[in-house]
Parts: C-alpha cells; structure tokens; sequence
C-alpha cells in the first residue's frame, strides 16, 4: 500500500504557495521512515520533508514546481 | 542499493563542519548571520543548535574586525572556518587576508601556522548585479600564500570542506550561490548528490574528469562545470565526444591532469564565469601551451565573464553568462565542424 507524502498544512503561516528546491533521493529510491527527503522553499525560507514510511519512493512533483499546502508531492511503497 | 541520501552542496557544507567541530574543540565558525539563521546560503544550519553561542559567532557587519581575529585565534592554535557572506565583499578585508593570513606563516619564518577555512559565496544568474554576483577567483588564485577551492557537488563539498579545516594553511572555500539547493537562487539538481555520513576528504590539488572524452577537453570549475556537461550531452548527440574536467582547486592546480586530457584530445575549451582577461581562464590555457603546445589541433578557446562590471538587467546578464550553448558553439568551431546555415 502507498503512503502519500503530503506538504503539511502546518509548516507554514498563510497560504502562499511554495517551490520544491531539492529532492534529496532519486525516483525509486529506497528510503527509511523519518529520512530527509526534500527541501521546500516559502517566500526565501526553507523547509524540510520528511519520508512518511520507509520503501521506495515514487516522485510525482518535479524539482523546481510549485507547490501549496496539501499537495501530494510523492508517494512511498 | 541501500538507503540513498543526497544532500544540497549548503547540507554538506554544514555536516562537515559539524564533524569536525565534534572531532576537534578548536574548530568554531565566525560570520554575518551564520548562527541562528544558518547562513543566508544554508551552510551552517544545524551547528549553533549544536554547538552554542561560543563556538558558533554571529559578527558584526566589521568583516576587517572578524577576519583579522580568526587569523590571530588560528595563529594562536585555533580552527576558525570564516564566512565572508559575498566574496563581493573582499575589498574591505582584503589586508586581513592577503597580507595577515596568506603571508604569516612566511613572515614568521614558519614559526606560525594559520590554520583557518575562509568559506565565500559567488557567482550570480539572478539579478543581484555588479556587488554580489562576481566569481573573483583569480583574484584569490593570483595571490600566493592560500589554497583555493570551489566545489561543484555536494559528495566534493564536504571532502573538501573536511580536507580544509584539517589543512594547516589557509583554505579559501568559494560556494557558488547556484549550486547551494537554496532555491531564490535557482537549483542546480547535478550539485545534489548522494553524500556518505562518514567524514572523509577530497584532497585538495586534484581535478576530476566527471565525464570522459576524445575530442575536446572542456575544463572549469564550480557552476562551469554544470554547463560543460550540459554541453556535453549536447555535443555527443552531434558527434563530437566531449570530456570535462572539474578542477575542484585553483591553488594547487592539477596542471597535470589538464595536460593528460588535451594530450588525448588535442583541443581545449575554458569555461569561467570570472572575468575573462588576467584570471583563471589565461592561466589554464598557459598551463598547457608553455609546455605541450605540439598537442594542440587548434588554438584553445575561453568562454569566460566579460570584462564589464555585472548588470543588474536580466536579459544582459544573461547575455554575458557563460551557458551550454557558447560551449558547444566553441566546440564546434575547434572541431571544425560549425553549425550549417
């Protein structure tokens, strides 16, 4: 079963959207729960995401889209 | 394959540090807005949370004041790593490093070491003009008395960092701001690379060649690099086989591994966003002529940063760049295979 990475609704103030600036593990990466796995950037501060679960990633925003709170970013299975 | 973990060139700077300050209680870091805020280029997030206020400074706007103390904190045993925030900056501080920490060791007939990190950001692409976008770094190179090195990954990053504290001389650390991962700056995604957790060097003095080939020899450093292996893709798809060299250090500069990639190409490209006459791009294209001109089949080109102050306006910035397209034009042209009309 897939676990949705989702860009938590708290880990900004306000509703601007934001720009994922790195993914931090390739698409099909295996990857362990808790892991560092992607930085977002909001009006020039940085903010990270962590991995959900631990299995292999699938990406479905690239580098350098933006993104808004509640945006599923990736999923991992 | 096991657990992947890439880090942003900013990351790696900062675990480097961070290993090293565990390692060894002389190490501290000095600097404008390197504390609570991690750095405006993100290099040392993480450390004043672990550290504290002691060994992680937060300076004064007096890049004199603090530069001029960690050469005598580094003379006295101490590890300071330094940030000069833009290396733009230089022209205020330029006595406490080219006379006071390039030349102690000398003047003291070595009875001092100096041995401090100054870490400096460069390079521009997104409009901050002429003050905080240049690269300078032959204006460093040209100085005897310090090493200097830009990283173009992040796996070089922290090596390098790791070989710069533990170095006994001055290091000159230039971060170019596009390959940071911060993303105001725009993203590089070939600098974010996976990175071991354990500390380890990348030894300073020695180029890589990340990516190999027969025809034409592209060498450069930091974002140059980037644009080389761009390039290079490019010009396989025309036939023409491309190989880069990342210098990864100015001083010492691997003269020989530049000479071993011409001597099999015969043809040579400098890609430097620095200015292009009296640096960087001179010096590589003499290091090969003064001694193996019979292997050149052409005249070396450089596609380096004209030799005008930096604009603001983003369509002439642009316009002077160094991009993938001048390479493969120049490529073309030393393989002799110009573009048809």
């Amino acid at each position: 079963m897939a676990t949705n990475i989702t860009i938590p609704s708290d880990l900004w103030e306000g509703g601007e959207e934001s720009v994922i600036t790195a993914w931090l593990a390739s698409d099909g990466a295996k990857i362990a729960e808790g892991a560092l796995i992607a930085e977002i950037m909001t009006a020039k501060v940085q903010h990270e995401i962590t991995a959900p679960a631990t299995g292999t990633l699938s990406i479905a925003k690239a580098q350098d889209e933006v993104v808004a709170k509640g945006d599923v970013i990736g999923s991992i299975s | 394959m096991d657990n992947e973990r890439k880090l942003t060139i900013a990351r790696a700077m900062a675990e480097a540090t961070a290993q090293e300050m565990r390692n060894d209680p002389r190490v501290f870091v000095m600097g404008e807005d390197i504390g609570e805020l991690g750095g405006v280029f993100g290099n040392t997030r993480g450390l004043l949370e672990e550290f504290g206020k002691t060994r992680v400074r937060d300076t004064p706007i007096s890049e004199t004041g603090f530069i001029g103390a960690a050469v005598g904190a580094a003379q006295d045993g101490m590890r300071p790593v330094v940030e000069l925030m833009f290396v733009d900056f230089f022209g205020v501080c330029f006595d406490a490093i080219y006379n006071l920490m390039a030349k102690n060791t000398y003047f003291s007939g070595g009875n001092f070491n100096v041995p401090m990190v100054l870490m400096t950001s460069t390079g521009g692409g997104y409009s901050d003009a002429g003050q905080h976008s240049q690269c300078l770094y032959g204006s460093f190179a040209h100085l005897p008395g310090m090493k200097v090195v830009s990283p173009s990954n992040a796996y070089d990053a922290k090596g390098l960092m790791t070989a710069a504290i533990r170095d006994p001389n001055p290091v000159i650390y230039m971060y170019h701001k596009g390959l940071q991962g911060m993303g105001w700056l725009g993203t590089e995604a070939g600098a974010i690379t996976h990175v071991p957790e354990e500390a380890y060097e990348v030894e300073i003095g020695k180029a890589a060649i990340p990516r190999e080939g027969s025809d034409v020899t592209i060498v450069s450093i930091a974002q140059g690099v980037h644009h080389g292996l761009k390039a290079a893709k490019t010009l396989e798809e025309q036939g023409i086989s491309a190989e880069v060299v990342d210098l990864r250090s100015l001083v010492p500069l691997d003269r020989e591994t530049i000479r071993a990639s011409v001597a099999k190409t015969g043809r040579l490209i400098v890609v430097d966003e620095d200015y292009h006459s009296f640096g960087v791009s001179g010096e590589i294209i003499a290091t090969v002529t003064e001694t193996n001109m019979a292997d050149l089949k052409a005249p070396p080109k450089r596609i380096a940063y004209p030799d005008v102050p930096i604009p603001f306006a983003r369509v002439m910035e642009q316009h002077c760049l160094p991009n993938a397209d001048k390479i493969v034009a120049a490529a073309r042209e030393v393989c002799k295979a110009p573009v048809s009309a």
